[in-house]
């Protein structure tokens, strides 16, 4: 077992080194000729864009094969915006901005439903639609481009020299670097990560998946556009040839090649990408091929990027952190106010969902009374999965009604089922895996959070105590599940049980009504399960209504208030454990006669 | 109407030149789930290897026939060969780590590929012999299609239907469909799966020096970059009829080709790429698996 704590070494490097990477590109432009400052401007173009599409690709996992796009709408903006309406430099920003961003917008709105790689093809052919755009029109200059753009100049100073230029685009990364890392530090960053990692899951638990896709979109593309108007403005001239689907490539390769999701790496990823052609540049006509080389040769070596993310944390709850977060909540404030109202806590009437031929689930209707723990039982096949599918919104239902506490969630996606108070977890696990454990259970807190975008990207007070509340909460669920000594760890990297319990914990932590448990029990060892019981006795004294699937009849049998019989998508039973288990039809068709023995009728196939 | 079935004419065959290509991309992404970047430079180097070998044959004097048949199939196997060392040495080692770590090595191997042919073949345009194919045709619903470009459109049929029977009818054809469903599983079965993916390399590079060459042919240039519209077109064919699906690629090569050929024609040639992404973008908004594409359903 690795410590959860970071070494001496590691700590070091985290604590000074930005600092002295700060100093060193501070330093830079003073110890080399003009070529190589004009080289370091072009890192530190790329780093930009690096950083911007490092939201998109390293955060959201949208694979963008035109990025370039934002960067040209960026760099035509500010281009034409100071030649013909002789406009500063800085007055065109905003105007940049906000055109690469309506263009995220419009590109990204009607496709990112679509799945990545469709994604993928779709963001290159704008890209390219573009650049021939660009290419063929006559205000903007044609294949030529545009002429006599003038430099920035800031107080009278005008940015002319390389080195003032140098420092400009320092100026500009660190800009980048600072917004974009208060985002990926947000509740919109949390919510991307954990669209990479698993997005229907990630819908499930409760991110409203399309829209939270687009804003790593627009971002993307309002960093793209920001880098777009700073490269306009320092070459005084553009072209078409400068938005090419190669520089497309060329940036998506700093991201990959650094490392996704990792800050230093896309800094990293720019200074090869760019630098080390340059380096080669004594070996001549062999120059790219002897880069290629080392490109495929540096990926087999270190296919996370040469800089990965880290994905274990240190522990926000350990002995290190003592004070930082203030006194831990005590499980008390857990427990679910009472929000009154009479009748069911969940009423599933004249459900039905078909798939070609067959109806998965056929007139299906039962009731949860607020407060107790009911199971849905039944053979492979009988339809409770589905059950569980169509209440939740994950599968569209062909028929019937679902209401939580008298309230319609028909035709409601996941996340909206979600916020109106009911959470699930999934018969096989899906945790994010790359992601330690606490930003799992911080991902179900998602639809509870308040803070908006715009208090994401700047970390307003409002933010920063949303953020300390969420964290409190968050290690009172995972005392609650018995997983705060493991908080810092990869969602992975935990036993099998302890995965099955954080995915009660992420639900958990949406502060549900009801909870729908599928299959917790599955693959657990007796002690396992015997804890697992425990557990879920627990839940339901905290006034959170618990459904659940599982094969395993002791733990169903003594752990419900209420039993619901499934057969061939019909039920065919309701009622108390005692009137299951005597329950003729029951009894035939599956819990068996005596002449079975106890393990047989305990362990269903699964 | 000539007119437009000479533009239909053109574009079904440069059509077929970009569904072989797409049956590549197709088929490996179909197995793999990679887009394989360095795809449309393996064409570029059967398109070379073609030329190679026309330069040899011709200088030993062979009959035309015979020489245009050696160079489609030292090209084929060559370029099969290529890719199935590729795929061994640069993506591979890879298949169990993130998409995107192979799709940079993709990459890479597409500027490799790219600048090794600057470096063996120079940075200007090859040509092939001239006159070397005849220029005889027919009159055809008054358009002029040449003896050449049925003849290719034939070969390149003839190829396709090929794949298609090899991969359904086929021992090695079924594993590689079972592998495109469920890679752990085919493996479960006894299916080499290594052994498989490198035959679908073969075959697909195979494919792309057939097209390489018939295009090289075709139009008599060839450049080392020549690669690139190519796949990026191919690939936007694959996706159009439905990214793993075989026929889909088929017809997206033809598609693409057609509607190229037809907005060159009627609107501008300038313009012609917007015009195809355009379509594949609204094909996509409103058909999101492309046109054979069938929905994934996701299990919970």
């Amino acid at each position: 077992m690795v410590a959860t704590r970071l070494g001496p070494a590691q700590s070091l490097i985290t604590r000074y080194g930005p600092f002295v990477v700060l100093l060193l590109a501070l330093a830079f432009p003073l110890g080399v000729n003009a070529y190589w400052v004009t080289v370091g401007i072009g890192i530190l173009t790329f780093a930009m864009l690096g950083l911007g599409l490092n939201l998109v690709v390293g955060y959201a996992g949208l694979l963008d094969l035109g990025y370039a796009a934002f960067y040209a709408i960026g760099a035509y903006t500010t281009a034409l915006l100071t030649t013909v309406f002789h406009m500063s430099f800085w007055a065109t920003l905003p105007f940049a901005v906000i055109f690469s961003a309506l263009a995220g917008v419009i590109v990204g709105y009607p496709t990112l439903r679509l799945r990545s790689d469709y994604l993928a093809i779709v963001t290159l052919g704008f890209g390219e639609i573009v650049r021939i755009t660009a290419t063929n029109l006559g205000f903007t200059g044609g294949p030529n481009g545009i002429y006599g753009i003038p430099s920035p100049s800031l107080f009278g100073f005008q940015f002319f020299s390389q080195n003032s230029q140098y420092y400009l685009a320092l100026a500009f990364v660190l800009f980048v670097l600072f917004f974009t890392r208060q985002l990926a530090h947000s509740r919109l960053g949390r919510a991307w990560l954990s669209l990479r990692e698993d997005e229907s899951a990630s819908e499930a638990v409760g991110v409203p998946s399309v829209r939270v896709k687009l804003w790593a979109y627009v971002f993307g593309a309002i960093f793209g556009g920001l880098a777009g108007a700073f490269f306009a403005a320092r070459l005084t001239a553009i072209s078409p040839d400068s938005f090419t689907y190669t520089q497309s490539i060329n940036i998506l390769m700093v991201v990959v090649l650094g490392g996704m999701a990792s800050f230093p790496g896309v800094l990293l990823g720019a200074a090869v990408v760019i630098g080390l052609p340059e380096m080669l540049r004594f070996m001549q006509i062999w120059r790219l091929f002897v880069f290629a080389i080392g490109l495929i040769v540096l990926m087999l070596l270190r296919p996370q990027g040469i800089w990965p993310a880290a994905s274990r944390k240190e522990n926000p709850f350990g002995p290190g952190q003592a004070g930082k977060l203030g006194p831990p909540l005590p499980l008390d404030a857990l427990r679910r106010e009472e929000t009154g109202g009479e009748g069911a806590a969940l009423r599933v009437t004249g459900l039905r969902r078909r798939f070609g031929g067959v109806t998965a689930v056929d007139d299906v209707g039962f009731e949860v009374r607020r407060g107790e723990i009911c199971s849905i039982i039944g053979p492979n096949g009988a339809g409770k999965t589905t059950v569980f599918n169509c209440i939740t919104g994950v599968t569209r239902t062909d028929a019937g009604d679902v209401q939580l506490d008298g309230r319609g969630l028909n035709r409601r996606q996941p996340h909206q089922v979600v916020a109106a108070g009911l959470s699930r977890t999934f018969q096989g696990i899906r945790l994010f895996k790359n992601m330690s454990v606490y930003e799992n259970v911080l991902v179900g807190m998602y639809p509870h959070q308040r803070a908006s975008v715009l208090d994401s990207l700047i970390h307003t007070g409002r933010q920063r105590r949303e953020e300390r509340e969420s964290l409190l909460r968050c290690q009172a669920w995972l005392r609650f599940c018995g997983l705060e000594e493991q908080a810092g760890h990869r969602a992975s990297e935990l036993s099998y049980g302890d995965q099955r319990r954080l995915e009660i914990a992420r639900a958990l932590a949406a502060q549900p009504k009801v909870l729908l448990l599928d299959e917790p029990a599955a693959g657990m060892n007796p002690s396992e399960k015997q804890s697992l019981m425990g557990l879920v006795r627990r839940i339901r004294d905290l006034g959170v209504t618990v459904v659940l699937i599982d094969h395993d009849m002791n733990l169903v049998m003594g752990v419900s208030d209420h039993v619901v019989v499934l057969d061939r998508g019909r039920k065919i039973a309701d009622g108390t454990p005692q009137e299951i288990q005597a329950d003729e039809r029951v009894v035939d068709a599956y819990l068996g006669r005596d002449e079975q023995t106890d393990e047989e009728v305990g362990a269903w196939p699964s | 109407m000539s007119v437009f079935v000479q533009y239909l004419v053109n574009g079904l065959t440069i059509g077929s030149f970009y569904a072989l290509v797409a049956l590549g991309y197709t088929m490996i992404y179909g197995i793999i789930r990679l887009i394989n970047f360095a795809h449309g430079d393996l064409f570029m180097v059967g398109a070379f290897a073609g030329w190679f070998v026309v330069g040899i044959a011709a200088g030993m004097h062979l009959p035309v026939a015979v020489q245009l048949l050696l160079a489609l199939l030292i090209a084929m196997l060559a370029v099969g060969l290529l890719a199935m060392g590729i795929e061994r040495v640069a993506y591979q080692p890879l298949l169990k780590a993130s998409r995107l770590s192979i799709l940079i090595t993709a990459l890479g191997v597409s500027l490799a590929l790219e600048n090794g042919a600057m470096i063996a073949f120079g940075a200007g345009f090859d040509t092939f012999p001239p006159n070397i194919l005849p220029l005889s045709g027919f009159q055809f619903l008054g358009a002029q299609v040449g003896d050449v470009q049925l003849a290719m459109f034939v070969l390149s049929v003839v190829l396709m239907v090929g794949l298609y029977l090899f991969v359904q009818y086929t021992p090695v054809g079924t594993a590689m469909r079972a592998l495109s469903f469920d890679q752990d599983a085919a493996r479960l079965m006894g299916i080499n799966v290594e052994g498989v993916v490198l035959i679908t390399f073969l075959l697909g590079g195979s494919l792309a020096a057939a097209s390489g060459v018939m295009m090289g042919l075709y139009y008599t240039q060839i450049n080392f970059m020549m690669g690139f519209l190519m796949g990026l077109r191919a690939f936007t064919a694959a996706v159009l009829g439905g990214i793993g699906n075989i026929p889909g690629a088929m017809v997206g090569g033809l598609l693409i080709g057609v509607l190229q050929s037809l907005a060159a024609g009627y609107i501008s040639s300038q313009w012609q790429d917007v015009i195809v992404f355009a379509v594949l973008i609204l094909v996509l908004v409103f058909k999101p698996t492309g046109i054979f594409g069938e929905r994934v359903v996701e299990r919970m």
